[in-house]
């Protein structure tokens, strides 16, 4: 494991300059002038209260949401006017499940296989690899609805990576997942980064975050800390980053 | 602790506040309960408030009239005159002249609904009879019998109009039924008129939820990440919809042809495709209509003001010929109106392609209409 204070940016995958989103509804100014650079291999954390604007940020590097202002590159290219291609290099776990209830495990992962034009065969072996990973391989012929939150998670997750996207965002991916099989997962990110995937998470678990490469604090739309965990948290001479969270977000109280 | 009651009208009246207020947060869903009744009570009125009226007719007078000598005096009698005139002023009819069999052709293409001609002796016949001969003048109609309504309300014009001049007795009604001389059930009358309505309504509502349901589940701003395009997407779900439309297609017409034994005296190759054509501009409308609903409840309630609007202006209850003038124009832009056409067509005047191309294309150009406009307003990213 690469000591995550001596951490270097490779080769930028997402870049945004003066990244700003507000809403037509409501007029809030939900990001606000973000300016970010996550390098590829990297496990970046967007950690913030509820409403810091952290989905807000993913949906705009997904292409999803269109920004008001700023510029957004994801490997290379214009986002969103190049989104489509950029769509067949990423993948995403949104917030909520998105998933088919009605569908079995199987048949939503391949729904979006065939999104990102996997054939069949190809399709099967990725499966196979999966599933075990997010121990789901009993669940295969599982109508989604049957499932738990937890469980539902994962095959969110397998959605997002059947395709090998070459950047993975995951938005909140790892709530209602149980202590153990979290810390399992964050193996299997790791040497999934390691392989070259750059994974971009938001958390607001404080611990979570801190397995992290790097960290982006958001509030109220705005980055107002970045760093590895240990730079961060020696600026602030805390122990945790939860500490450093606490001290940054004073009178900002979490409406969750 | 305190004992918990087995019924509590507080909680009762918790649910009924939470329904209520959830609904009053909904603008959309309560500007809709507003204005789909009055929609729909608007346009039953103006056409149900109304009688058949106005039906063409066609009359070919060969009554030649009788002289009748009395000594020095004579006195001519043209009963056929009077009864064309009295049937002239009659409203429930509009009157166009001509011979018995160019207006056999018309009531068989759809231009007229009945034919009628009196014969040359007719004035003369009615006279005889007068005089004490237990004769009788045949009058001779050929009508149009797909439509009960419209049957009836020929016929009465006509029987009333003899009432009025020449008396009841004495004249033989002689009719004559257009298409395959069948003299139809009032179920076969209604078939295809059901066969519209349940493919407009269940079509449009299977088609409204499926779409609305993928906006609700969040899984359509998952979609928005990858690389389907919102064309692709529509046009994903409309073959989809469509393969559930042929299926809807056939219980219908299975249920109405088999179980009840429905006539068709046309093609039932042209009948299905017909059905599939008008399903599919459903379909779209669909499409089209849930980029405006963002729930289930605004989605569902679209559907009766258009099943309802189309049942009144389509002439399903009353003849389109009996709206006032801007009425009967409204009714030219409504799909089903064509569609009645068609079904009716096929299943009850035997009608081919050749007659019912114009219909066909209407419909067809609606529906891709629809689905232009559908693609003009489908949603590719997360409202703004």
């Amino acid at each position: 494991m690469a000591n995550p204070s001596m951490y270097s940016l490779k080769e930028p995958v997402i870049e945004t300059s003066n990244l700003v989103k507000i809403y037509k509804e409501g007029a809030i100014k939900a990001v606000d002038g973000l300016n970010l650079k996550i390098g590829k291999g990297e496990i970046y954390a967007l950690i913030g209260a509820n409403g810091s604007g952290k989905t807000t940020t993913i949906s705009m590097l997904t292409g999803s949401l269109f920004p008001t202002s700023g510029e957004i590159r994801v490997l290379g290219l214009q986002v969103p006017k190049k989104r489509r291609i950029v769509a067949a290099a990423i993948g995403v776990a949104p917030q909520e499940y998105a998933l088919y209830s009605d569908l079995t495990v199987e048949q939503n992962v391949w729904f979006f296989a065939k999104l990102y034009s996997m054939d069949r065969s190809s399709f099967l072996k990725r499966l196979d690899e999966l599933l075990p990973i997010l121990r789901l391989d009993e669940r295969r012929r599982t109508a989604v609805y049957n499932l738990s939150g937890g469980m539902k998670r994962r095959v969110s997750i397998a959605c997002a990576l059947v395709h090998q996207p070459r950047i993975v965002f995951f938005d909140e991916a790892t709530v209602g997942i149980d202590p153990v099989l979290r810390a399992f997962f964050w193996d299997y990110f790791r040497s999934l980064a390691e392989a070259g995937l750059t994974i971009v998470l938001t958390s607001h678990v404080m611990d979570e975050a801190e397995r992290a490469n790097r960290i982006g604090l958001m509030r109220a739309g705005k980055l107002i800390e970045h760093g590895t965990p240990e730079e961060i948290k020696q600026r602030h001479s805390a122990s945790s980053i939860e500490q450093v969270f606490l001290k940054l977000s004073e009178g900002a109280v979490a409406d969750e | 602790m305190s004992k918990t009651r087995n019924f509590s009208p507080s909680r009762v009246i918790a649910v009924t506040w939470r329904i209520l207020t959830q609904i009053s947060r909904d603008r959309r869903t309560i500007a809709l309960m507003i204005f789909i009744p009055a929609i729909i009570m608007l346009i039953f009125g103006f056409v149900l408030g109304g009688q058949a009226k106005n039906l063409p007719v066609i009359v070919d007078n060969q009554d030649a009239g009788y002289t009748v000598h009395v000594g020095q005096n004579s006195t001519s009698f043209d009963f056929g005159s009077k009864v064309l005139s009295s049937l002239q002023s009659d409203d429930r009819v509009k009157l166009s002249q001509g011979s018995f069999d160019s207006g056999k052709i018309g009531v068989d293409n759809g231009t007229y609904y009945a034919s009628i001609t009196f014969p040359a002796n007719f004035s003369e016949v009615l006279i005889l009879r007068n005089a004490g001969q237990s004769i009788n003048a045949p009058v001779t109609i050929y009508i149009d019998g797909t439509n009960p309504t419209i049957e009836a309300t020929v016929l009465a014009a006509l029987q009333s109009s003899m009432q009025n001049t020449v008396g009841s007795g004495g004249v033989v009604l002689n009719e004559q039924f257009a298409f395959g001389g069948v003299q139809f059930s009032s179920l076969d009358i209604s078939i295809p008129a059901v066969i519209s309505l349940v493919l407009t309504q269940t079509v449009l509502l299977i088609s409204l939820i499926v779409i609305v349901r993928e906006t609700t589940s969040g899984v359509l701003s998952r979609l928005y990440a990858t690389p389907l395009s919102a064309f692709e997407r529509l046009l994903g779900y409309s073959i989809a919809l469509l393969l559930l439309a042929m299926a809807m297609t056939g219980i219908v017409l299975f249920i109405g042809l088999g179980i009840f034994g429905a006539v068709v005296q046309g093609s039932f190759a042209l009948l299905f495709l017909g059905a599939v054509l008008y399903a599919s501009l459903n379909i779209f409308l669909a499409v089209f209509l849930s980029n405006f609903a963002r729930n289930e409840l605004q989605a569902v309630q679209m559907v009766p003001l258009i099943t309802l609007t189309s049942m009144a202006l389509s002439g399903m209850l009353i003849p389109v010929d009996s709206f006032p003038d801007w009425v009967q124009t409204v009714a030219r832009f409504v799909p089903m109106y064509y569609a009645n056409r068609v079904f009716e067509g096929i299943m009850l005047k035997g009608y081919g392609i050749d007659n019912l191309a114009p219909q066909f294309i209407i419909i067809g150009g609606i529906a891709l209409l629809f689905f232009v406009m559908a693609v003009m307003t489908v949603k590719d990213r997360m409202p703004d």
